[in-house]
């Protein structure tokens, strides 16, 4: 079947196939043209010029008419699609650090499922996996098993960048060559992170319709409160065994904008503190404390040291033994740090994202949100070594202190708000929220036609000429 | 040989053997010929009688005359000379048409000029070659050796047709070339932009040198509306940029107005002493010239 992307052209091209028509029609012209020495004796006769009745020189008119189609068909955008099996879908599925909070990311999964398996589980069509940036699942890709496994991962730590969620909607339209309409649908925790006004554009410009957008609920203490923590101020409480008075961490933190209060007792209240650094080994009835307190908001951060007897909470697995001298540490925002006392053996814990690695790029770090907070496993001791007086010390204990933000970011408090309803509105577009795949600019399905139907006008002109030359010198 | 063969072909070649073409003014010549010679009194043919006048050869005083009269008379004699003619041939655009007959009227007037270069040569006459056409051109001088008419059949064989000169120059250049008393024989159709004025003009300047001018003109069925086209977009070949949509069949004053065209050229011609002959390329050359010399000789 052939389906044109510009139909108006073919209805434009058939009128201007009637033009040679109509002049082929009602052109007057002699029968011959014929030299006579004696013509200036002759009285002009209009007669002669009579107006022909039907059309003459039918293979220059139909060439003419061939050429007019054709070249209108070539602009029409034709395709030769072999059949068309109805509807298909395409989810962007938001896997960004926004998912993490809550029962999100399952609902989310849930919520893509549902539109593109059928009752036997078929594909029913392509699944685009986006945070800053995207991956599109083919149909041949989109199982339940791979569903089952994706939401059995935690979704990662980056931002959600809709953008590229956009920008991928053509290539997810383009793996959907047997549908002959699409919808979209945008799985997602809105966030105003992942918007910027360039995105309106751009939405008008990837698809033609409405989008149907999924949007899941902010946590439940509300979107205010997100905004809260981020903007809370840097209040820290260090946790350390004996408090002569001399730490490292404490300045450093302090140099980084963070005020923060020693302590070794375990009854201090950590409601206030956005930041909990525990630095040495604790009591065990201690990790419930702390963990009450991550999932309030606030990031622990744990120190080799204390890893043993928190080890309930710490994102990490593995033996955690102290294996060597340690050495240099580099944090994912890039900054280094040489001079570690030790290194703990081991990797981040399923669900964890690596917030910094050794110089042979092991785990130095690990970081996993823990309800609405996080903790940060770092895999030495934070006070010791020459790592102290390195100049990047404080950056480190901050990108550390940073947990499960993107701990590539520059040091500063990121904020994040609920995206609010003008930009979802722009997101979810007007229109039908099924499109025909045509329309869709940069749908590959289907054999284009146009470049042939270009070259077979450019032939018919040729031949036309051709013919018209000599048709002339007859004459 | 394959020249003159054809243009002279053998049945055209046996029709003319036994005509002798006359001229009808006299003309002044050195060889002895058929034509009669204003020259008097060395020939054979009595003239006239005239006065004598002192200086007179006595041999010529007709003593006959002065026994009944009393009267001293001269008896003239007319001297038979040969003839000093130019074959003039329209060779111009319009001349390529041929119309349904399948013979151009260029080859048409070579034929007629090749006869009447055989006829005069055989009577011999000097006879030359001049055409017109992209310009005018004398191509061969007069000359009576029968050896001649092959170089005239040659010349006569390359002439092409083209441009739109016409006769009028060219007849002026062969009145300042040619002795006085000579024939101008012009094969042309005739067709002058401005009417005929000019050639008209040269032909009479030729006449009152004392030449004999004679105007053959060629013409087509379809020219002179006795064989008219169909309906066309047709153009003068000289000016084929001037089309004009017309039926020739159906149109009732195309042929007259031809006619109108030609019977005027004609009387004024013919008020200056030229003989005009129309030809129809239709006709069989030998036929059209029989019928000419009957009608000159009659």
């Amino acid at each position: 079947m052939i389906t044109f992307g510009a139909p108006a052209f073919l209805l434009a091209g058939g009128l201007a196939a009637l033009v040679p028509l109509a002049l082929h029609l009602i052109r007057r012209r002699p029968s011959s043209r014929a030299a006579l020495p004696t013509a200036r004796f002759l009285s002009p006769d209009p007669r002669t010029s009579v107006r022909v009745g039907r059309p003459t020189d039918l293979l220059l008119l139909a060439l003419r008419m061939l050429l007019l189609v054709l070249a209108a068909a070539a602009f029409a955008r034709p395709v030769w699609r072999p059949a068309a099996r109805g509807t298909a879908s395409v989810v962007l599925l938001d896997r960004g650090a926004a998912m993490a909070g809550g029962d999100a990311w399952p609902r989310a999964v849930t919520a893509a499922r549902q539109r593109l398996l059928g009752p036997r589980g078929e594909a029913l069509g392509a699944l685009v996996l986006f945070d800053t940036a995207a991956t599109v699942l083919p149909p041949s890709q989109v199982t339940p098993g791979r569903l089952d496994s994706l939401a059995a991962v935690r979704p990662s730590g980056s931002e959600s960048s809709y953008a590229a969620a956009l920008r991928a909607i053509a290539p997810a339209t383009g793996m959907l060559p047997e549908a002959d309409s699409v919808r979209v649908t945008l799985v997602t925790r809105p966030q105003s992170n992942g918007w910027n006004d360039g995105l309106a554009a751009l939405r008008r410009a990837v698809w033609p319709g409405a989008m149907e957008m999924v949007a899941l609920p902010d946590l439940d203490t509300g979107d205010g409160e997100i905004v809260a923590d981020n903007v809370r101020a840097k209040e820290a409480l260090y946790f350390a065994d004996a408090l002569e008075g001399l730490s490292y961490a404490k300045p450093a933190l302090e140099a980084m904008g963070w005020r923060v209060r020693m302590t070794s007792s375990t009854d201090a209240v950590l409601d206030s503190a956005r930041l909990i650094v525990v630095g040495s080994a604790v009591q065990g009835g201690f990790a419930a404390s702390l963990d009450q307190a991550a999932r309030a908001g606030a990031t622990v951060l744990v120190a080799a040291p204390a890893a043993g007897s928190l080890r309930g909470i710490v994102p990490w697995a593995g033996a955690m033994r102290v294996d060597s001298g340690g050495g240099g540490v580099w944090l994912a925002s890039g900054a280094h740090v040489a001079g570690a006392a030790l290194r703990v053996s081991g990797d981040a814990a399923r669900g964890a994202a690596v917030v910094a690695s050794w110089d042979d790029g092991q785990p130095a770090a690990a970081a996993r949100r823990l309800g609405r907070g996080c903790v940060v496993f770092a895999a030495t001791d934070l006070e010791r070594g020459e790592m102290t007086l390195d100049p990047e010390y404080p950056r480190l204990l901050d990108g550390l202190a940073r947990g499960c933000e993107a701990a590539a970011a520059p040091s500063s408090i990121s904020r994040s708000t609920p995206l609010d309803a003008g930009a979802r509105a722009v997101l979810r577009g007007t229109g039908a929220r099924v499109v025909a795949a045509r329309t869709v600019p940069g749908w590959g399905g289907g054999v284009p036609l146009g470049r042939w139907a270009l070259g077979a006008a450019l032939l018919a002109a040729l031949a036309e000429t051709f013919f018209a030359y000599g048709r002339k010198r007859a004459a | 040989m394959t020249a003159r063969s054809d243009f002279l072909p053998p049945g055209l070649l046996e029709h003319l053997g036994g005509l002798e073409l006359v001229a009808r003014t006299v003309v002044r010549g050195f060889q002895a010929g058929i034509h009669r010679s204003p020259l008097r009194g060395a020939g054979e043919d009595f003239a006239k009688h005239r006065d004598y006048q002192q200086g007179d050869d006595v041999r010529h005083l007709d003593w006959k005359v002065f026994a009944r009269t009393d009267r001293l008379y001269v008896r003239e004699f007319e001297e038979r000379s040969n003839l000093q003619a130019y074959l003039v041939v329209d060779a111009s655009a319009s001349m390529e048409y041929a119309g349904a007959g399948g013979v151009s009227k260029l080859r048409y007037a070579s034929y007629l000029a090749a006869a009447l270069a055989h006829l005069m040569v055989g009577a011999g006459d000097a006879v030359g070659l001049a055409a017109f056409g992209a310009e005018p051109r004398l191509l061969l001088a007069p000359k009576a050796r029968k050896g001649h008419l092959h170089d005239l059949m040659l010349n006569l064989e390359r002439l092409r047709p083209g441009g739109t000169a016409g006769a009028a120059d060219l007849l002026d250049r062969l009145g300042a070339s040619m002795r006085r008393g000579g024939r101008v024989i012009l094969v042309s159709d005739l067709l002058e932009d401005d009417g005929g004025d000019a050639l008209v003009a040269a032909a009479g300047r030729l006449r009152a040198r004392g030449d004999e001018v004679i105007a053959l003109r060629v013409l087509t069925p379809e020219e002179s509306g006795d064989a008219a086209p169909d309906a066309g977009l047709f153009f003068d070949p000289e000016h084929p940029r001037r089309e004009v949509p017309a039926t020739p069949r159906g149109d009732a004053g195309y042929a007259s107005r031809v006619a109108a065209y030609y019977g005027s050229l004609a009387d004024r011609l013919r008020e200056r002493g030229v003989e005009y002959v129309p030809v129809s390329t239709a006709e069989p050359v030998e036929q059209a010239l029989v019928a000419w010399i009957n009608r000159r000789r009659g």
